[in-house]
C-alpha cells in the first residue's frame, strides 16, 4: 500500500487553516502524515497546530524561524514528507478545501492514467473550483496538445504541462529525479516552474474527479493590469521569477514575449509608470537571477 | 569440506607434509583457490603448479596469463610443488586427460593492504603527495570541488542498460551437478563495509545448506582467505588478465560440478560484466547483487548494478539512499528493490548507557580509521578552531590507526593541539571512548552509513557528521554539516559550542538523533532477508 504526505503550507491565516486541515484528516483515503509548515505566523497560528498534533499522531508540525514564502514552504514541506518515507506528497495552500474523496480520485487517477498510457506520470493535480462552485481562474493548468487522449479511453482526467500548487500529487520518484521547487522564487511561478521542469519527462495529469475548492477571496487570474501600490510587490516576485525562468530555462524569444506581455497588460490596466518601473527593474533582475534547485535527502 | 574439485596426487612444502611451514594458512588458501580455478576451467586434467613467494608488498598471480609461463623474476622464491588431478565434468564423455599441464602460481609476499593512496607514479605523484601533506585542508577543497563537478555531471547522465535476455533455457551438454551452491561476487577477501557483509552471507548460504562459490576479482593478498566462514567454500581468487577462452570454461566448471541455485554479487566488476552470458546459459538461475554505497566520484558498483540491471532479478540495497537513486534515478523497477539494513551489525544487544558526566572538560571525540575517506586532517583543524574559540574547556580523543597515522601526528604537534588532543589505538575499546565524549565528530567525504553513529546513540552521544551518503538517515537535521572543508569545520564548531552552552539543545539533537536511529533500525534487515532467500533456492 502507498503512503501519501500531505503538504499544507500556511502563514497567518489560521481561521481557514482549521478548516482545511479537518478536509485533509478526514479524506476517505487517509495520508499517513499530514506536514503542516508554518512560515512563522504571528496570529497564533502555532497554538493550533500544537492541538492538532496532540489530538491527530499523523498531524507534522514544521515550524519555520522566517517566512520563506509558499516556494520555500513547499520546498521544505515537500523534503519533509520524502524524508518520512512517503510514496506521494500531496500539496496544497493554507485556503484549499479538498473534498472528502479528493485524494483516492487522484492516487487513482494518477495510477490509472499511468496504466493506460504505459509511462510514469510525474504529477496529478485537482480539478479547483471557487467557493460558488464556478471554476477558479487563478488555478487552470495548462494542457498538452493531445490534452483529450485519456478522455478517449473513458478517463476524467486530461494531460497537462503545468498547474498551480492547489492540490498536486507527485510520486516519490519526481523528488528523487527532480529535486524540490526552487525555494529562492519566493512566490510566484514558483509552481510553474517545478511542474514544467517535472514535465520533461512525461506530461501531468489532471485528474477531473478530485476536487478541491480555493477560498481565495475574489475569483481572478493573474494580469498585470491589475497591478496597485498594495499588491506590486507580489508582482515585482513574479516578473523576476518568469522573467530569470523564461530566460534561462526556456530562451530569449520567450524572455522577449513575456516581456511585451507584461508591457501590454501593464498598459492596458493603465498601471501608473512608477510602478512600471519598479517591474521592469525586477525583470533586469531576473537576468541574473537563476537559482538551482535542491534535492531532497533520503532518511527512512 | 565441499565437495573437492580435484584430487592431490603428490606435493610437497604446500600441505603440511615434512616441513610444515613453508607456507602459512593463507599462502596454502591461495593455491588451493588457483587449484580450485584450473580444475573447473579444465575438467579432467591434470596440473603441476610450481608455488613461488614474491617479496613483501607484491602480489599473487594465480590465474592470469603468467601462470603458463615457466621463467620468473628473481625475487621469486620456489616454495612448494604439487600435482592434482580436476574431478570437474563438463561434457557427457570427458576427452583423454593430455599430459601433464605446467603452471606457476605466485603467491605474492607478506600481506598487505592495498590502497590507491600512494599509486600515483613520477614527478606529478611526488608534487600531489607534497601539496597533500603540506596542506591538507586546502586540498581537501579542491577535491570537494572536483566532487561537485562529478555530482553535477552524473545528474544529468543515466547510464545505459544492457539488454535483457530472451529465452528461458540456455542449450547444454551436461545436466548441473548435484550439490546445492550458490556463487558469490566479492571485490577481495580484506577489510571492507562490503566485504564484511559478504562474508556474513556466505556464513548464511552455508548454514542453509548451499556450498558457497566465491570469486573474487581484484588484486589482494586476501588477509581474510583465513576466516572461519570460508572453510567449506570454494575460493577461487581470480588474478587478471585471465588467458582468452578461459572465463567460460571457467563458470562452465562451475555450472556442471555445482547446482548453482542462485548468482549473489557483491561488488565484484568481472562477476557483474559476465551476468549477460550467464542469464543467456542458464536463464533459470536468480540473480542478486547486494549495493552499499553510492560512489559519486567513480560512478561505483552502483552504475554497473543499473547497467545489468535487465539481467539482475533483485538488487539488495542497504540504504534508502541506494533504494531511491535506483527507483526514481535510474529507472529500476520498485519490485526489483529491496531494502534491508545493516543496522543491527553492531547495535544488537547494546543497552543504552548514561551521558558523560557533567563535570569534567567537555569532550570531543573521533572514532575511525585514519585514512583519506575520513579525512582525520579535517577534524584535527577542527579541534584547533575549538581549542581557540570553544565557549569552556574542551578535550579531544582521537581513536583509530591508520595510512594517515603519521599525518595525524604531525599535525597535532603543528596546530599545538598536543596538550589536550589524545591518539587512541584501536586496541582500546571504543565503548570506552565513547563513555567518555560529549559528542562524537564524523568527518567522512563519503561514507555508507556510519555504524558508530549507532553505537554513539547507544550510548547516548550526539554525533555531528558531514552530510554525506546515508548519514541523514541517523543523525539529527541540525547536526549535518556541509562537505566542503571550510563550511564544515564552521558548522561544526558552531553547533558543538551551542552543545557546550545549552546541554538542553544537546539533549534534544541526542533525541532525534535516537528517535532516527530507532526508525532505521525497524526497517527490513538484511540478515533474514538473505537468509530467506537462500532457504527459498534450497528447495
Amino acid at each position: 500500500m502507498s503512503t501519501v504526505a500531505a503538504v499544507v503550507v500556511t502563514y497567518n491565516r489560521k481561521d481557514k487553516l482549521t478548516k482545511v486541515l479537518d478536509h485533509v484528516l478526514g479524506q476517505s483515503l487517509r495520508p499517513s502524515w499530514v506536514v503542516v509548515v508554518d512560515n512563522a505566523s504571528t496570529d497564533g497560528t502555532a497554538d493550533i497546530l500544537a492541538d492538532y498534533a496532540k489530538r491527530d499522531d499523523r498531524v507534522v508540525v514544521v515550524s519555520l524561524d522566517s517566512n520563506t514564502g509558499g516556494a520555500g514552504g513547499f520546498a521544505t514541506g515537500m523534503a519533509r514528507g520524502y524524508e518520512l518515507g512517503a510514496d506521494f506528497v500531496w500539496i496544497m495552500d493554507d485556503d484549499c478545501y479538498p473534498n472528502a474523496d479528493a485524494l483516492e480520485e487522484l492516487v487513482n487517477g494518477h495510477a490509472k492514467a499511468e496504466s493506460t498510457l504505459g509511462t510514469q506520470l510525474p504529477y496529478a493535480c485537482s480539478l479547483v473550483k471557487f467557493i460558488d462552485g464556478s471554476i477558479c481562474e487563478m488555478n487552470n493548468p495548462g494542457t498538452t496538445w493531445d490534452w483529450g487522449r485519456l478522455i478517449s479511453k473513458g478517463e476524467q482526467s486530461v494531460l497537462v504541462t503545468h498547474c498551480s500548487f492547489v492540490s498536486v500529487l507527485f510520486p516519490r520518484w519526481t523528488l528523487t529525479r527532480h529535486g524540490l521547487p526552487l525555494k529562492e522564487y519566493f512566490i510566484w511561478f514558483d509552481d510553474q516552474e517545478y511542474t514544467l521542469r517535472i514535465t520533461k519527462d512525461a506530461p501531468g495529469v489532471q485528474v477531473l474527479t478530485s476536487v478541491v475548492v480555493h477560498d481565495m477571496g475574489v475569483n481572478r487570474g493573474v494580469n498585470f493590469g491589475d497591478v496597485t501600490p498594495a499588491n506590486v510587490w507580489k508582482f515585482e516576485y513574479g516578473a523576476r521569477n518568469e522573467a530569470s525562468f523564461r530566460l534561462h530555462h526556456e530562451n530569449a524569444v520567450a524572455f522577449a514575449k513575456f516581456v511585451l506581455r507584461m508591457f501590454q497588460g501593464l498598459r492596458g490596466g493603465g498601471v501608473p509608470w512608477p510602478l512600471r518601473v519598479r517591474l521592469f527593474k525586477k525583470v533586469i533582475e531576473g537576468v541574473k537571477f537563476n537559482p538551482k534547485p535542491d534535492f531532497p535527502r533520503s532518511v527512512l | 569440506m565441499p565437495p573437492a574439485t580435484f584430487e592431490l596426487v603428490d606435493e610437497s612444502g604446500v600441505f603440511d607434509g615434512e616441513q610444515p611451514g613453508i607456507l602459512d594458512d593463507r599462502e596454502r588458501a591461495l593455491v588451493i583457490g588457483a587449484a580450485n580455478y584450473y580444475a573447473l576451467t579444465m575438467p579432467g586434467q591434470t596440473f603441476r603448479f610450481t608455488v613461488l613467494r614474491g617479496p613483501s608488498g607484491s602480489l599473487p598471480s594465480l590465474t592470469d596469463e603468467e601462470t603458463s609461463q615457466i621463467e620468473w623474476a628473481d625475487d621469486r622464491q620456489v616454495v612448494g610443488s604439487m600435482v592434482f588431478r580436476s574431478v570437474v565434468h563438463t561434457t557427457r564423455s570427458s576427452g583423454e586427460a593430455e599430459a601433464m599441464i605446467d603452471l606457476t602460481v605466485d603467491v605474492g609476499g607478506a600481506e598487505q593492504i592495498a590502497t590507491a593512496y600512494n599509486q600515483l607514479p613520477g614527478v606529478l605523484g611526488a608534487v600531489r603527495r607534497a601539496v597533500r601533506f603540506s596542506a591538507p585542508v586546502q586540498f581537501d577543497a579542491l577535491r570537494q570541488f572536483r566532487t561537485d563537478v562529478i555530482h553535477w555531471r552524473n545528474r544529468s547522465e543515466q547510464p545505459s542498460k544492457a539488454s535483457p535476455v530472451l529465452i528461458d533455457r540456455g542449450a547444454s551438454a551436461v545436466g548441473p551437478g548435484k550439490v546445492p551452491a550458490v556463487l558469490f561476487g566479492i571485490h577481495w577477501l580484506e577489510l571492507g563495509g562490503a566485504e564484511r557483509w559478504a562474508v556474513e552471507t556466505v556464513q548464511l548460504a552455508k548454514e542453509a545448506g548451499l556450498v558457497p562459490i566465491v570469486v573474487t576479482d581484484r588484486p589482494s593478498s586476501h588477509p581474510w582467505i583465513t576466516r572461519p566462514e570460508f572453510d567449506g567454500a570454494v575460493v577461487v581468487p581470480l588474478t587478471m588478465p585471465l588467458p582468452p577462452g578461459q572465463e567460460s570454461a571457467f563458470l562452465n566448471g562451475v555450472l556442471s560440478a555445482f547446482d548453482v541455485r542462485g548468482v549473489h554479487v557483491h561488488h565484484c566488476t568481472w562477476l557483474y560484466e559476465r551476468l549477460p552470458w550467464l542469464k543467456a546459459v542458464r536463464p533459470d538461475i536468480p540473480v542478486v547483487d547486494s549495493l552499499h554505497i553510492l560512489e559519486y566520484r567513480t560512478g561505483g558498483f552502483v552504475d554497473i548494478s543499473v547497467r545489468m540491471s535487465n539481467v539482475i532479478d533483485k538488487h539488495h540495497v542497504i540504504s534508502p539512499q541506494l533504494r531511491d537513486y535506483l527507483i526514481g534515478k535510474q529507472d529500476v523497477d520498485k519490485d526489483k528493490v529491496a531494502l534491508a539494513t545493516l543496522a543491527n551489525l553492531t547495535v544488537r544487544g547494546e543497552a543504552p548507557e548514561p551521558a558523560a558526566a557533567a563535570d569534567g572538560p567537555f569532550t570531543v571525540a573521533f572514532v575511525g580509521r585514519f585514512t583519506q575517506q575520513k579525512r582525520p586532517y579535517l577534524f584535527l583543524k577542527l579541534a584547533a578552531e575549538l581549542k581557540g574559540s570553544a565557549p569552556g574547556d574542551i578535550r579531544f580523543i582521537m581513536h583509530g590507526d591508520g595510512e594517515l597515522s603519521g599525518e595525524v601526528h604531525g599535525l597535532r604537534s603543528r596546530l599545538g593541539l598536543a596538550d589536550v588532543l589524545e591518539i587512541r589505538g584501536p586496541d582500546q575499546p571504543v565503548s570506552r571512548t565513547l563513555a567518555e565524549s560529549d559528542v562524537l565528530v564524523i568527518s567522512s567525504d563519503n561514507e555508507g552509513l556510519t555504524l558508530t553513529s549507532f553505537e554513539a546513540s547507544a550510548a547516548g552521544v550526539p554525533v555531528v557528521s558531514a552530510d554525506v551518503g546515508s548519514q541523514a538517515s541517523l543523525i539529527a537535521d541540525d547536526l549535518l554539516c556541509p562537505r566542503h572543508p571550510y563550511p564544515f569545520i564552521r558548522t561544526a564548531a558552531d553547533r558543538i559550542a551551542t552543545m557546550m552552552t545549552d546541554p538542553q539543545q544537546r539533549e534534544t539533537w541526542l533525541a532525534e538523533q535516537r528517535e532516527k536511529s530507532e526508525a532505521f533500525a525497524a526497517l527490513p534487515d538484511a540478515r533474514s532477508m538473505v537468509r530467506d532467500l537462500y532457504q527459498g533456492w534450497m528447495q
